[in-house]
Formats: structure tokens, sequence, C-alpha cells
């Protein structure tokens, strides 16, 4: 056991999510996709993929590279393999809207942007599978948390497997008649695997131990942690695999994701009743903004869960699901992500400049690098543009929404702006910002030494 | 007359979440020339393999019907002598009671780690630190093995304090 030392690329991860975020909300500002085109139009895929790869799944990258080898106690597998991971990816997203923007009619070239997109995207997500998966296997027992990551890397491989027969039949590499049904009726399946698996249970496993670790709360291992882990994981193999046997067998996937919402539900619940025993617990009782904001982004997961349950009930689900999405990327993962992220950054870059001559010379805290006050007011914007924007969503007001993801924009550039400052050390008194035998970090790599 | 083998279980300590590193090495040195060590454990201690055979234990192990694991370690010929000589270090005993300790457990991160390392810039080659704190050390460990400070550290029996004995410009001597 020789500890966890910093993820080399994980600011270049964080950095292109950033970007693909901003880029999704000027085009939700823009009117591009949905609600202004429908929910499987190709407008509305570019987004759907800018925001699920390019935003949400590069900061779970760059934040599990990080954290992963906290949760074994192991050093990562590969800091190399990293980087091509990072340009796969990258270079997939690309070719995945170059070939939406193909099948929109936007470009005239018969490229096979899909198939290339497949191979990129399917590289890239097995370079990180593989180095996650290697750095979990080095580990003499997982802890909790790390079993919900494993099951997310089990639910990212079954997303991009799915993601992947998609686009060979979309840009008609192939034409496999099941392959073609499981196209046609698979999509829910995609992105239960997408947003429920690979997002919500791995940020699940992340956030109890990151949550324990920032507000001095003892590190779960209740009974109710290992219900949700079991349920959950049940919950989303009935989804994944018994949708997928479903739809092959002419059967309706739909049966399996309502028993497997039942089954996610009950899940979220005991993880609600974890997470709320972790504020409770905790021994710092003034928690930072990280972990206030964190609360807000546990509501709108609760909300989402309301939302899909009420709208099952009244036979509105299929009207309304491209509200349900919103809510869980911008509200809950999103949420959680920026929150967790505007810590992440200032808790790494402290560690990086200051950890070599902790003891030698007097340094500055962890807290001396960012001015939550002055965040603060960034995050509650984004909050109340993400609820303003569900609910005009929701009511059928496509005018309003665009205002409320402007509203979104401005208070992530206001976000991005404070974490930039805090990876800069501008939040540091010039007296103190640089003490003998220190370094400014650089922007997007971190060193070891 | 003492029996060929010490027995040891430390699956209490593991299904509590302890991490028994540290009763295990203990274990270990407090064997006769000769003797060796029956160890009980919830999984197949792979890890712990190669530490010993470093200090001179061959091992055999088998799973038990219920899914632990009976593991014998057994002093390899001529280094049942040779090996606690040549290694002083290497054994608990042979470590100084440390000169200050520090209760760590309360402070926000990184707090604990700020203070454990300004301790060790403040004492002399040799001296030992303890530490209590709150979880295992993950950032520390990297940072004390460049400074070049070896250290021991394992969960308490009762599974929420972690504690750690840093001795100052050791690393040489030992391999963590």
């Amino acid at each position: 056991m020789i500890g966890a030392s910093l993820s080399r690329w994980s600011m270049a991860y964080f950095a292109a999510a950033l970007i693909a975020l901003f880029a999704a909300e000027i085009m939700m500002t823009a009117g591009f996709g949905f609600p202004g085109a429908t929910v499987a139009a190709p407008e509305t895929l570019i987004l759907v993929h800018v925001v699920a790869i390019g935003w949400l799944s590069l900061l779970m990258c760059g934040a599990l590279l990080q954290f992963v080898p906290v949760l074994v106690v192991q050093p990562l597998y590969s800091d190399t393999l990293a980087l091509p991971a990072l340009v796969l990816l990258v270079s997939g997203l690309a070719a995945l809207v170059l070939g939406f923007l193909q099948l929109g009619g936007y470009i005239g070239t018969s490229f096979p942007f899909l198939a290339a997109a497949s191979v990129l995207l399917g590289c890239g997500f097995a370079l990180i599978i593989w180095n996650l998966g290697r750095t979990l296997a080095a580990a003499p027992k997982l802890p909790l948390p790390a079993q919900f990551v494993t099951v997310g890397l089990v639910c990212v491989a079954a997303t991009v497997t799915l993601g992947i027969i998609f686009a060979l039949v979309l840009g008609g590499t192939v034409n496999a008649t099941s392959l073609l049904v499981l196209t046609g009726i698979g999509r829910p399946i995609h992105a239960t695997a997408g947003l429920g698996g690979w997002l919500t249970f791995t940020a699940m496993g992340v956030s109890y131990r990151l949550l324990a670790m920032f507000m001095l709360a003892p590190d779960l291992e209740r009974p109710t942690t290992r219900a949700a882990l079991l349920i959950g994981t049940i919950a989303l193999a009935v989804a994944i695999a018994g949708g997928v046997i479903a739809a092959l067998t002419h059967g309706n996937p739909a049966i399996a994701l309502l028993a497997a919402f039942i089954g996610g539900v009950l899940a979220l619940a005991l993880y609600g009743a974890d997470v709320r025993h972790l504020y409770r617990a905790r021994k710092r009782k003034n928690i930072e903004l990280n972990s206030r904001m964190t609360a807000f982004a546990f509501a709108s997961l609760a909300a989402s869960v309301v939302l899909i349950a009420v709208l099952l009930g009244l036979g509105q689900l299929e009207e309304h699901i491209g509200a349900v999405v919103f809510l869980v990327a911008f509200g809950w993962l999103s949420g959680l992500g920026l929150a967790q992220l505007y810590k992440i950054v200032a808790f790494l870059t402290w560690l990086e400049c200051y950890g070599p001559i902790l003891g030698k010379a007097p340094t500055p805290r962890v807290q001396d690098l960012v001015v939550e006050p002055r965040a603060v007011k960034w995050f509650r914007l984004y909050l109340l543009a993400v609820w303003a924007g569900e609910i005009v969503l929701l009511a059928g007001l496509p005018l309003l929404f665009r205002v409320a993801t402007a509203a979104m924009f401005v208070a992530t550039i206001g976000i991005a702006g404070e974490i930039l400052r805090t990876r800069r050390l501008h939040n540091v008194a010039a007296a103190s910002r640089l003490p003998a035998g220190a370094q400014l970090p650089r922007l997007l790599i971190s060193s070891h030494a | 007359m003492t029996s060929a083998f010490l027995e040891l279980d430390v699956r209490p300590t593991l299904r509590n979440g302890g991490e028994p590193f540290q009763e295990i090495m203990q274990a270990i040195a407090s064997l006769v020339p000769g003797q060796g060590l029956k160890l009980y454990a919830t999984f197949k201690p792979v890890p712990l393999f190669s530490v010993l055979k470093s200090k001179g234990f061959s091992n055999e192990a088998r799973e038990l019907d219920n899914g632990d694991w009976e593991v014998l370690f057994l002093p390899t010929e001529g280094a049942a002598h040779t090996a606690p000589a040549a290694a002083p270090a290497a054994d608990s005993a042979a470590w100084p009671a440390p000169m200050q300790e520090l209760d760590n457990r309360d402070l926000d991160p990184p707090e604990p780690m700020v203070r454990t390392l300004a301790a060790t810039e403040a004492m002399q080659q040799g001296e030992v630190l303890c530490a209590l704190l709150c979880r295992e050390p993950v950032f520390l460990l990297p940072e004390l093995a460049k400074r070049g400070h070896a250290w021991r550290g394992a969960f308490e029996p009762d599974g929420t304090t972690y504690k750690i004995l840093i001795r100052i410009g050791a690393a040489d001597r030992e391999a963590a």
C-alpha cells in the first residue's frame, strides 16, 4: 500500500468537460434540439451526447482517475493511458456530432462519421474501463463505494456497446434485423444504462466517500448501503439485460424498465437515508459550499424520481421524457458535478502546490484558494435557472426555457471562472501565494513532484 | 516446548473493517526460531505473501469450506534465524517509542496531513511520530515516501481510528 498520488490528466478532463457544458448550454439557448426539435431528432441527439459524453462522462472519468485510487488505496494502474483515452473520447464525440449532422442532412459528404465515432468512443471508453478496472482489481478487498464504481463501469460498457450498435445501424454499416429492432426500441435502455447505471450509480459510490471525507463523517458500510448496492445492481441488470433480451425476443422492454424503476426507487431511497445519515453524523458543523450545494443536487434527484412516478401515473412519461432527462442531467448530475468540482480543484491544486513543502514553510489553507461568498451567487443562479427551466419545460414554454438556459450559461461561466481563479491561485494573498519551494501548478497537467 | 505454529485469527478484525497488518507483523515478530504462523483470514491475503517471503517465510494457502482462508507461513531453511537479525527495523519492537503523539482525528482535511508533516519536519533522524487519524491517509503516504520516512499504519480494533507510526528518515532501511 503506497497511497494515491495526483492524477496527471484529470484537470484536462475537467477543462474539456466544462467546454462541452458551455456548448450544450449555448445550443439550448439558441433553440437547437429539444424542445424545439423532437426527442429523436438529430439535433437533440447532438445536444444529448454533448451533455452525456462531453460534459458528464469526461467529468466523471476525470474524477474517477483521481478518486478510484483513493477509494481502494492503490496507485492508478496507468497515468499514461489517461491522455490517449481523453483524445479518443473527444475526437469520438466530434465524429458522433458530425455523424448526427449527416443524419440531419446538414453535411453532404458520405464519410462514415458514425462508424468512426463507434471506433473512437469504443476505444476511449475501453481504455478508461481497463485503467480503472485494473486499479480496482489490484485491491485486496473492494470497499462498498468501489463496488458501486465497479457496477458503474459495467454499465458504461453496456451503454457504449448499445451506442455502437445504434451508430452502426443508423450509419448503415450493419443491417441485421435484430439490431434494427434493437435500435428502434432500445433507446430507453441505452439512456437508463448511461444516466442511471454509469453516471448516477458511480456518482453515488464516489459521493459516499467524498461526503464522508469533506464533512468528517464516518465512512459508511451500513446495511442500508449494502442493500442500496444490491438492489440497485439488480435493478440495472433487469433494465439493461432484461430490456435487451425483451427487445431481441420481440417483447416489450418497457416492462423490464418499469420493474427496474421500482427497484431503482428503492435503491435511491436507501441511498437517500444514508446521505441524510452522513449529513447528520458529520463532525464538521459548518460545512463548505460544495457540501451545501450538493444537498440541492440530492433534492433534484429526489424530485426527478417523484416526477417520473407522477408522469407514469398520469400516463405522460413519454410526452415529458425530455423534461425528466433535463432534470436528471442538469439538476442532479450537473448540480453534484459542479459542486464537487469546485472543491476537488481547490483540494488537488492545494495538494499539488503546497504538499511538497508542508511543514517546511508556512502554507495557505485549502479554503484560502476559494472565495465562497462570491461563488455561492453563481451556484444559486445555476440552481434557480435549472429549476425554472424544468418548470417552463413541463409547462410547454420553449421561449422561456431558452431564457432559463441562458441564465444557466451565465452561472456556469461564473462557476468556471471561480474554478479557474482557484487553479491559478488568484484568490491567495500574493505575499503567501508561492513560498520558497512551491511552484504554480500548470493549468491542465498535474505533476507528481 | 512451543508448538510448530502460532495461530492468529484476523477474521474478527477484518469483519470489523480493520486492517490486521500490524497484528500479523507483531505475531511474526514474536515467533521463536523455527516456528511458523497459522493465519486465518476472510480472503486470500496475496499481498502478504510477498511481504513475508522477504522476511523468510514460504506459504501454503487453502480455502476453508466456509470461504475463509487458512494460510501456513513456514520459515524457510536457514532463514528463520538470520532474517530477524538482518532486518532489525522490520520488526516493530525495534522502533523506539514515539517521541511525539498527535491526535488529528477531529481536524478538517487536509489539516491532519499538514500537522503530521509539520511535526515530522521538527523531528530528528530515527525518531518516531505517532499520529491518530480518522481515515487512511492516502495522500500523506506518497509524501512520506518522497521525504524518506518509513511508516506503519493500521486501523485500531475499534475500526474508526487509524494509527500511523512514522520513523524519520528510515525509508532506506525498510520497504514499507
